[in-house]
Parts: structure tokens; C-alpha cells; sequence
């Protein structure tokens, strides 16, 4: 047997080799014609394929070198989608660890646009296995909205819904993108310090959205707004590809910028190109404004609220009388008997109602680890028996507040003219973020309050240009207290302003703390503060607030503040303002303001008008 | 066991105050699945970046009902997961009488008259839920012996 067989003298057993070797030579041919055409048509420069790597500009965001097939793919288009081609037309295996199985929205869109005829058929077990079961027909996004407690949640999140043919949205998927952190074993402050800057990886979820439910409306007490899209299920067949593409790819997460919300937008870019919806972010993508971005491109359908327990319990604390608010504790903390409270004489939807409340109080105190799971079940499994036995009831109706597109937008610049003891002065203004308690509430919770970066510069003839106003951060939470929620009221504020006794610009820090109360007219608190001042030292005070917020109609506004400072040097201090707001429209405001300002020397009388723009 | 309920958003705090953490929580009874976030005053007051972090991303389409007794009667895998995850709503909303939970029940469990199904669950509560140590497959099990 010679091992040098010529190739005219092959056996019968290797004309199949032959022919391999042929098709080998072909498909190699073929994938050259695929290269050439994609370069015709310019593919890697295309708006699409961008959008598949996750390239704003020339460099995917995402970091994963698993995620490029060529080592260069993060920072070149054309060499990754070179290799992409390559890769599909010459697979290795047929399976899941398939080129084509792996990226199964990029394998779709080439075999689109190169009219690739005669890539091999792969068995894709395990996407498959998602596609089946995720089923997508349709998709919402959804905001989960602020808690009042903590107004920083107003910031909020946001995440995609698949829905199947399914009628209910429980058995939908949720698509989500988070930071990945250890919140067991890292402070709170590092958290927030990597969020910021990049220290975690993002990662994306797939839960139930019977989960996600759970977790905001249940755990977190948000109201969950749903915006539904306007996507057919041929472009989030797509969409789920690309999910699939980027499930287990990581890349940094920076809360400002590269975040939950920004990374949903590139998911519906995959699902239809035409969607531009990045471009509406330069600096900070802002949950809410990824929504305002999304109705601007004219794709969401419809609107729906689902509100947080705490919206729930509020609604029957409305309905109930005191004494009977008192029942729904003590039949919670088994202080009441049921069969006793059966009996009483109050009416059939009373007893409804305040069962129904009752079930969710042993709730929070089992959440709250005042008893433990046994006694949670014995309570809870004795309430609803009660509750069973006394039919079906009218559903309580919760009041929808105002949808939060509706709100203003992000970032305001404002502008002010007036007088300061007898002499004219200008005032501009600009906030990259977000919302104050003298904004107009229409789509934000009242009493909440969150501001970034809040500058305010003015200029007048005797007292030339100052900033007036230079706020880094800036939270106020004033929740009011009912009978089912005693809530802490509560501010912190650090930044530069003039309200100390001296005339200049100071450095101020302070914390206050207290109690609200309202209605829906309005609301009225009180708060102790502390705070420092750096005025060449530094100056120690201790301050007591008082306010109150009136609401005539939805677009006008009333707010009243007054404070009384001591400082550590002897001196004391009153402050003084008055406001009032009109809505002119959903992103335009006009104010008339009375400002006084105890000083060293002449107080300050200041009365201005002020126009607001947000954008 | 699986352990559904890790994933929770927990927030980033301007403290220094290490987390609480969220407990996690497996079973198929009452009260086992419930999401419990860290919300004590102070921690929910110094949130401030909420938008969306988590201790564990899970990619997975079944929730899992692994660790828990089997059905004797229902052979329907999406109602046993959403049964075992919802134990504690379905609970209420089925002494209720009515809710979105009840509903998608019905669906799985491919009833068509949804509101007689409503009435029925709540005239059987004591039948269903049969004691406060019932799990998934014991509610599943009554109902279809209903």
C-alpha cells in the first residue's frame, strides 16, 4: 500500500474526501463572496450592526472579549464582522456552542442582507428553548416610580417585559440590567461609590415578572407604570436573539450613564433601527427620561398602573373610620378575635375591607421580623378564612395618580428678575437634575424632593455677579403621616449658598428631621435642623422649620417656609419665604416669590418673578 | 433547594452602614416566598442610587419547583411554579374572590369561566388552603378535587 497515492489513482473511498475537499474550497469561495458583497454594501459601517456590537461610536460598550470574535471586535467593526461571516459560513460544531447559536440575531440579520443561502442548519437547543417558552408577542417597558421614603428611588428604574400569548402579564418575562454587587458584604458607601464610577459589572436578568412584581409593588412600595410598545412579534423574535447574544456578557455599569435604563434602549434598537433613542442622551440617561424619549418616538401604545400595597392601604385608610382602622391592628396582631369582630354590627364591605388590610399588616410585621413564619401563618391563614366566608365584595378603587409622563422633564434652567432691597437684580439658573417641592408635583410624588447640581447666578448693579445658589446634592422627603404609615420626614442638603448672615457665598451641610401632615389640599411640616456654615471658620447652627404646601387645582401651587436659626457664635437668624407656582404648561412655569434673609447688617428683602424651562 | 427570591434591588446608600442585606427565603408555604427588602428607616432614607442593582442576576426561564412535594393530580409545570411562587397572594386574592393572581390561575389551569372559578376558589378557601402549613401541591391538589 503506497502512501503516496496520486491523485488520479483515488480509491472510490476517497472520492469522498474529494469532494469535502471541494466543498471545503466552495464554501471558502463563498465566504470570500460574502466578504466582498458586505463590503459593497458597507455593512460594518451600517447604523444596524452598530447597534448589534453595542457601538455608540467606534468602541462597543460592552467589555466581554467573549462577546467578539475577532480580538479586535471591541474596537473594530469591520474585523468583527469579518470574522463573523467567517465564522458562520465554516462552523465547527452544530450545536449550541455554535457561532450561529451563540449570536443568533447577528447570524439572522446577515443572512438577510447577504442573502446567505446556504449556511449550515444548527440545532440551537438551548435558545430555543427560551424562544419557546418566552413566546414574545408584545413588550412594555416598565417604570417602577419613587418611594416617598426615599426620594432618590424617583431616579428609579426601568426594564423591558416580554409578554406571551399569555392573557396574563404575571406569566411575562422580565428583562432587566443591574449592577452585579454583593450587597451582603459591601458597605453602602463603596456601593454607591463603585455605581458611580464603574466599579461593577452590569449583568442582565430574565425573571418572571410575578417576581418583579413582588419586588416593586410589594417589597419597595413603588407604583409600576407599564408603557406597552408598539413592536411586532417578528422584531422582538430579534430582540430576543440579541438578549440572548448579550445574556451572559458582561460590561462595567455606570450609574449615570452606561445604566439599566440607557441599556434597554439598545434593546429596542435591535428590535426596529428606525427607533432612535440614544440620541436623546449626551451626558446621563435618567430612568424617566429613557420614557419621554421612547412617547417622543411615538411607540408606546398604551398606559398602565399598577399600584405599590402602600398606594392599596392607603385607599382602605380613606374608606375606614378610626375605630376601625384599630380593628384592622389588632385583628392583625391577634389583639381582636375574629370570630368577635365577625359579630360586631359594622357593615359587610367594613368587614371586607378592613380583613383585606389586616392580611397585608401581618404582612409587614412578618417582613419587619416582629413574629416569626409560624405565627405569620397561623395569622394570616385565620384572617383569610374569615375573609372567604364574606363573598366577593367591591374591589376597593385605588385613585391613579398622574401618569409620570406627564411630569416635567429632567433639567431646568430658569430665569428670574426682581428686586432686592430697592435695587433690580437678574437671576439665571440651571439644574441638570431633577425635581424640588416647588415644582409642580403633576407626575412626581409630593413631598419629594431630589436635586443635583443646582446653580443660580446673579447679577445686579450695586452687588455685581454672585452665585447665589450652588447645590451639590440636595433630598427632602416630607411624607405625611396617616393612621396605617407614621413616616420620619427628612432633609439633607449640602452645597453653596448666601443665606448666612454674611453677604458671600458659603459653604453649607445640613440634616433636618421631622413630621409631616396632609391631605390632599396640602401638607404641613415641621423640622429640627442642624447644619454648619464656613464662614472662615466653622459655624455650628441649630435651626427649626416650619411649612406648609397648598394645592389650588393641579397647576397652581402655594409653598410657605419659615426658619429660625441659632449659630455656636451668639448670633441668630430668620428666614422667610413665600411662593407662588402656576404650570403653564408641562415643561414651562411662571412663579412670583418672596424671599427674606436675616444679615449682619440690612436684611434682604427679595422679590422676583421667575420663569422656568425644562427640557 | 433553589434559591428564588435573592434577587431584590437593593440600593446603594450614602452610608457607611454595611447592609442588612435581603433574606432569602426558599419553601412552598406560606410565607416563604415572600421578597424581603432591607427597609429600615435610616437605609431607606439614604438611598440614592436605586436604579436597579442586584445581588444576583439570574438568567433562567423556570423559576424551579424542585425542592417542593409533588402534585398528585395536576401535571402542569407552569401552574406548579407560579402556584409555588404566589402562595401567599393567591392565598388572599382567593379569599377575596376576585385578582389578577386568581385569573392567572384560571388561565393556566385553562378554566374558561373565570369568574365562576373566582367564586368557587373563595366558597372552598378552607378546602384549598386546608391549614396554614399547606404547601403548592397540596393547594393545586384541592383545587382540582374541587
Amino acid at each position: 500500500m503506497s502512501r503516496l497515492v496520486p491523485l488520479y489513482s483515488l480509491t472510490e473511498g476517497s472520492t469522498i474526501f474529494r469532494l469535502l475537499l471541494l466543498l471545503l474550497i466552495i464554501t471558502s469561495l463563498y465566504s470570500n463572496d460574502y466578504l466582498t458583497l458586505a463590503k459593497e454594501k458597507k455593512l460594518s459601517e451600517s447604523r444596524y450592526w452598530h447597534i448589534l456590537l453595542h457601538m455608540p461610536d467606534n468602541v462597543s460598550e460592552i467589555d466581554d472579549e467573549n462577546f467578539f470574535l475577532s480580538p479586535e471586535g471591541k474596537f473594530n467593526a469591520d474585523a468583527e464582522l469579518q470574522a463573523t461571516i467567517k465564522a458562520l459560513v465554516n462552523e465547527k460544531t452544530l450545536d449550541d456552542n455554535a457561532t450561529g447559536c451563540r449570536f443568533p440575531a447577528r447570524r439572522f440579520w446577515l443572512e438577510k442582507e447577504l442573502k446567505m443561502r446556504d449556511l449550515p442548519i444548527l440545532e440551537c437547543k438551548e435558545f430555543n428553548t427560551l424562544m419557546k417558552r418566552v413566546d414574545p408577542q408584545s413588550v412594555s417597558l416598565i417604570f417602577p416610580a419613587g418611594f416617598i421614603e426615599s426620594p432618590a428611588s424617583m431616579f428609579g428604574h426601568t426594564f423591558l417585559r416580554i409578554d406571551s400569548k399569555y392573557k396574563s402579564k404575571m406569566l411575562s418575562y422580565a428583562i432587566n440590567y443591574a449592577a452585579d454587587a454583593n450587597n451582603k458584604t459591601e458597605s453602602g458607601l463603596v456601593f454607591a461609590v463603585k455605581g458611580l464610577f464603574g466599579g461593577y459589572y452590569g449583568k442582565y436578568s430574565l425573571l418572571p415578572y410575578y417576581d418583579k412584581i413582588k419586588e416593586y409593588r410589594d417589597s419597595e412600595e413603588r407604583d409600576m407604570w407599564e408603557y406597552d410598545l408598539d413592536l411586532s412579534p417578528t422584531e422582538l423574535q430579534q430582540m430576543l436573539r440579541h438578549i440572548w447574544e448579550i445574556h451572559d456578557t458582561y460590561s462595567w455599569y455606570y450609574f449615570f450613564t452606561e445604566n439599566c435604563s440607557y441599556n434597554m434602549l439598545w434593546l429596542i434598537e435591535v428590535a426596529r433601527e428606525s427607533i432612535h433613542t440614544r440620541e436623546y442622551f449626551n451626558y446621563q440617561v435618567i430612568p424617566p427620561e429613557t420614557i419621554h424619549a421612547i412617547v417622543q418616538e411615538g411607540i408606546v401604545t398604551k398606559r398602565h398602573y399598577r399600584p405599590a400595597r402602600r398606594s392599596k392601604l392607603l385607599a382602605y385608610e380613606k374608606y375606614l373610620k378610626e375605630n376601625e382602622v384599630n380593628d384592622v391592628f389588632n385583628l392583625a396582631r391577634n389583639e381582636l378575635s375574629i370570630k368577635e369582630y365577625l359579630e360586631n354590627n359594622a357593615s359587610k364591605q367594613t368587614k371586607q375591607y378592613v380583613l383585606e388590610a389586616s392580611s397585608e399588616f401581618i404582612e409587614y410585621d412578618f417582613l419587619a421580623g416582629k413574629i416569626n413564619q409560624k405565627l405569620y401563618r397561623d395569622r394570616l391563614h385565620a384572617i383569610l378564612g374569615a375573609r372567604s366566608s364574606l363573598g366577593k365584595g367591591e374591589e376597593i378603587n385605588i385613585p391613579q395618580p398622574d401618569d409620570p409622563m406627564q411630569g416635567h422633564r429632567a433639567t431646568r434652567v430658569r430665569f428670574e428678575g426682581g428686586v432686592r432691597n430697592g435695587e433690580g437684580i437678574g437671576f439665571l439658573g440651571v439644574r441638570p437634575a431633577n425635581h424640588d417641592i416647588k415644582d409642580s408635583d403633576v407626575g412626581f410624588l409630593r413631598g419629594t424632593q431630589i436635586e443635583f447640581l443646582d446653580f443660580l447666578f446673579s447679577y445686579g448693579k450695586e452687588d455685581d455677579f454672585n452665585v447665589e445658589k450652588a447645590t451639590l446634592i440636595s433630598i427632602v422627603s416630607l411624607s405625611p403621616r396617616g393612621k396605617f404609615f407614621q413616616p420620619f420626614s427628612w432633609r439633607l442638603h449640602t452645597g453653596w449658598d448666601r443665606e448666612y448672615l454674611s453677604d458671600s457665598t458659603k459653604f453649607i451641610s445640613n440634616a433636618s428631621g421631622g413630621f409631616t401632615w396632609g391631605n390632599d389640599l396640602g401638607y404641613v411640616y415641621i423640622l429640627a435642623d442642624a447644619l454648619f456654615y464656613t464662614d472662615r471658620d466653622l459655624t455650628l447652627g441649630l435651626g427649626g422649620v416650619t411649612g406648609f404646601v397648598l394645592y389650588e387645582g393641579r397647576d397652581f401651587k402655594t409653598n410657605f417656609e419659615a426658619t429660625e436659626r441659632i449659630y455656636d457664635t451668639g448670633s441668630d437668624q430668620t428666614l422667610f419665604s413665600a411662593s407662588q407656582h402656576y404650570r403653564s404648561s408641562q415643561n414651562t412655569a411662571l412663579s412670583l416669590s418672596y424671599e427674606y434673609v436675616e444679615k449682619y447688617e440690612s436684611n434682604w428683602n427679595t422679590v422676583k418673578f421667575t420663569f422656568d424651562y425644562f427640557f | 433547594m433553589k434559591k428564588l427570591i435573592v434577587s431584590i434591588a437593593a440600593v446603594a446608600a450614602l452610608s457607611t452602614a454595611a447592609f442588612a442585606g435581603v433574606q432569602s427565603q426558599t419553601g412552598c408555604g406560606l410565607g416563604s416566598q415572600i421578597i424581603k427588602a432591607d427597609d429600615t428607616a435610616v437605609m431607606l432614607s439614604l438611598q440614592a442610587t436605586t436604579n436597579g442593582t442586584s445581588g444576583n442576576q439570574t438568567f433562567g426561564i423556570t423559576s424551579g419547583t424542585s425542592g417542593c412535594k409533588k402534585t398528585k393530580f395536576v401535571m402542569n409545570e407552569r401552574a406548579e411554579e407560579f402556584v409555588a411562587s404566589n402562595m401567599d397572594q393567591l392565598a388572599k386574592e382567593i379569599a377575596m374572590g376576585h385578582g389578577e393572581s386568581v385569573d392567572t390561575l384560571a388561565e393556566l389551569l385553562a378554566v374558561e369561566d373565570k369568574q365562576e372559578f373566582a367564586s368557587a376558589l373563595q366558597a372552598n378557601y378552607n378546602s384549598i388552603y386546608t391549614s396554614q402549613n399547606v404547601e403548592m401541591a397540596d393547594v393545586l391538589d384541592n383545587i382540582s378535587a374541587m
